[in-house]
């Protein structure tokens, strides 16, 4: 049940919302005479936008990782490797 | 084969897919409604050369390092070069296009603000690169 939550949350983030947001936009699109510093500017911003989300999920994934496995962490456990004395 | 659960693999993957295709659907699109020259733009042939810049309007009047455009009104630059390698641009209006020996490219916009307006060459082109200036006058249409 949670999986399937997970992965309905991560499909309405990409695909549902950005197709309702286009949708509802449709009316804005430019016309003849648009503005190519606003068009410009704008992608410029969204796809900034995108590349610090990015970052930031994966540098938060990461230092999660360093912390929650590290040997000192109370909750960490020997592995199976380890507990059978292999490595 | 691993026995621990890969579907977060394949979610990372999905993302990281989706993600790239958005970022090239975005791109792809913007670039195509920029590239959409209007039908009523007026040609304005500019020619680079070191180092200065040369406007030639519809009727045949020529201007040297400056250009007098008219607000509201489109414009599309071909763009060329009579020696070496120099880029076209207006920074205030994100007009960049490289001036080309033996090759005419094309870039257009509508000045929506009055004013006076640098253009500069964007391309390094030889010793006066970095004098390689003009100034767009954008006037009100009459």
């Amino acid at each position: 049940m949670r999986k399937i939550f997970g992965l309905s949350c991560i499909l309405t983030i990409l695909f549902v919302v950005p197709t309702v947001q286009y949708v509802l936009a449709a009316g804005d699109e430019p016309g003849e005479y648009l503005d190519r510093r606003v068009e410009i500017w704008n992608l410029f911003f969204r796809l900034m936008t995108v590349a610090f989300v990015i970052g930031a999920v994966v540098s938060g994934t990461l230092i999660w990782l360093v912390l929650r496995f590290r040997e000192s962490n109370p909750k960490a456990k020997p592995t199976k490797y380890e507990e059978a004395g292999e490595w | 084969m691993s026995g621990h659960s890969t579907w977060p693999e394949w979610v990372y993957i999905g993302v990281v897919v989706a993600l790239l295709v958005w970022v090239g659907a975005e791109s792809w699109n913007v670039e195509r409604l920029v590239d959409h020259v209007p039908a009523d733009a007026e040609v304005i042939k500019v020619t680079g050369q070191q180092w200065f810049w040369t406007f030639e309007h519809p009727d045949g009047t020529k201007e040297i390092g400056e250009l007098h455009l008219q607000k509201g009104k489109p414009y599309k630059f071909e763009i060329t070069s009579k020696d070496v390698i120099h880029s076209f641009n207006i920074p205030d209006y994100v007009v960049l296009q490289d001036a080309v020996p033996g090759r005419i490219n094309t870039v257009w916009f509508v000045p929506k603000d009055t004013g006076e307006f640098p253009i500069q060459c964007r391309e390094y082109c030889g010793l006066i690169h970095y004098n390689m200036r003009g100034t767009l006058y954008v006037e009100d249409t009459a």
